[in-house]
């Protein structure tokens, strides 16, 4: 199981159910260092004072704020612990909501949350919040504080356990008005040209399958790291062409839909 | 206000194409700092020292090694990266268009909205009213910043949005967990309480409600301070051991009708 990140009690009504949070995805980039190009050395970072143009320890560092009207402001450890939330081992959850209701733009890193323990009232309270949430579809929509951050979070039943995910807030997401999105009487397609699209898009239709997509970009990075440590080469792939947009777009629907229904039928 | 628009190319699935323009969904408001030196106030910076040389590193001198064995190391040309990254297009290929609701949220990682562009803005409205009945997402691939990503177009509001996924071996499974059972299920009765509990807690989601009150407070603190007033702030309590959880259900509902 991954390193507990956070441990604490999940809280609702007077009921708290002790739980232990761990990150529910797993790194598995590859990482590279920045070396020195003539003698192949690690490079190391140094920090200095752009003032004395010194080396500076990390004791002796702050941190400051830039006010909008270019001033900084000097934001100490202990500025940071004065407005640092009090309440720091908890996940109150204010209320309880249809998860369909929230558009997954608002989701940010997910988690999971697992009993703290194997007492038995922990477990017992763990398995009655997931029961219940199994039985309603619905989510828990709480605050918890984090690394001194106070986080919005989002709880619900995943697999026969409780998934945590911390949230966007809604100043965080953009409104899509002010996306340019061809809307208007002019480009609003006919009946039939929207009847052969969803059909184009039936024809193409397929279950959900997460496992079959591979991350193709970490493998081919591990081949070529694997190449070099052999000593071959490596060649880069050629470019290629941006096509032009479709001119008669019935057209294009009509040839990629027989196309598609063809590939289906063999 | 004009969205800054971060790429630009075509959607392509079965030979229809879609010019678009790619914008950020999302922007992180989260309070940041420089770095200071505490005796003089002065910045920080980031200075990249060889540790044999014991002196500073143009960047034009740094390349990417990969670590093989320790001290080992393998370097990589900018062109053996790119080799990785994948054929280069302006293309976001659209392989197959499965049941939006089908793909759990911890599939998706960042969000991005898709513009129309003066060209194909016909075929933009097409792609996007099509995907809204048919209820589908696209799944593809897209070649951002030297990286291929898995990615699914769907429909937002009134516009095309495009969300790069995690990998599924990225995800820790429930299998991966420890989930300790108490000997005992809940009892119905139990269920029965808390789900009228849940019901009392019922809400709409409205995301303006929940405003980041740190952020607002830190904000606050800052202005405070740059202000020469620093104020104090009020504590809150902890919360207790779960107890007696038949006891706490009964209280919790009691004091919510």
């Amino acid at each position: 199981m991954p390193r507990a990140l956070w441990s604490g009690s999940l809280s609702f009504g007077l009921v708290n159910v002790p739980v232990q949070l761990v990150s529910a995805v797993r790194d598995l980039d590859l990482h590279f260092h920045q070396l020195h190009e003539k003698d192949k050395v690690p490079i190391e970072m140094q920090r200095w004072c752009s003032e004395e143009d010194k080396e500076v320890p990390y004791e002796a560092i702050t941190r400051s704020y830039e006010l909008d009207s270019g001033k900084e402001v000097i934001v100490t450890d202990e500025d940071l612990e004065a407005v640092e939330p009090r309440k720091t081992r908890t996940i109150d959850i204010e209320q309880f909501v249809e998860v369909e209701d929230i558009d997954p733009i608002y989701f940010d890193h997910p988690y999971w949350l697992v009993p703290a323990g194997d007492d038995e009232g922990a477990t017992r309270a763990y398995r009655l919040l997931l029961g219940v949430m199994e039985q309603s579809d619905r989510a828990a929509l709480g605050r918890f504080v984090m690394r001194a951050k106070e986080h919005l979070a989002i709880v619900r039943a995943r697999d026969g356990a409780l998934s945590l995910t911390t949230m966007r807030f809604h100043d965080e997401v953009r409104a899509t008005k002010d996306v340019a999105s061809a809307s208007g009487k002019s480009t609003k397609p006919a009946k039939e040209e929207l009847d052969a699209a969803v059909d184009l898009i039936e024809a193409l239709g397929a279950d959900w399958d997460p496992d079959k997509h591979d991350d193709q970009y970490r493998k081919r990075l591990q081949k070529v790291v694997n190449k070099k440590r052999k000593g071959q080469k490596v060649e880069a792939p050629e470019q290629r062409d941006e096509p032009d947009a479709v001119p008669d777009l019935m057209a294009a629907l009509e040839q990629s839909l027989k196309d598609a229904r063809k590939k289906a039928k063999a | 206000m004009a969205l800054r628009s971060i790429w630009n190319g075509t959607i392509a699935f079965a030979g229809v194409f879609v010019p678009i323009k790619v914008h950020s969904a999302t922007e992180d408001k989260t309070v940041h700092f420089h770095e200071v030196h505490q005796d003089d106030g002065a910045r920080i910076e980031h200075k990249r020292i060889c540790p044999k040389e014991d002196k500073e590193v143009p960047y034009k001198e740094v390349v990417k090694g990969y670590e093989v064995s320790e001290g080992k190391y393998a370097v990589l040309e900018k062109e053996e990266l790119d080799a990785a990254a994948g054929a280069q297009s302006r293309l976001i290929e659209i392989e197959e268009f499965v049941c939006a609701d089908d793909i759990d949220p911890v599939f998706f990682d960042k969000t991005y909205y898709l513009g129309s562009q003066d060209t194909g803005k016909d075929a933009y409205r097409l792609l996007h009213d099509a995907l809204d009945k048919a209820g589908r997402a696209g799944i593809g691939r897209w070649v951002f910043h030297n990286r291929e990503y898995l990615v699914a177009l769907r429909a937002i509001d009134d516009v095309l949005a495009l969300n790069t996924m995690r990998f599924h071996d990225e995800l820790v499974s429930v299998k991966d967990l420890e989930l300790s059972t108490p000997s005992r299920k809940p009892s119905s009765r139990e269920l029965e309480m808390a789900g009228q509990l849940v019901e009392s807690l019922q809400a709409d989601f409205k995301p303006e409600q929940y405003e980041d009150t740190y952020r607002e407070r830190l904000l606050e603190y800052i202005d405070a301070k740059a202000k020469g007033k620093v104020s104090s702030l009020p504590k809150r309590d902890e919360a207790t051991d779960p107890g007696d959880l038949m006891a706490a259900l009964e209280a919790s509902i009691s004091a919510g009708s």
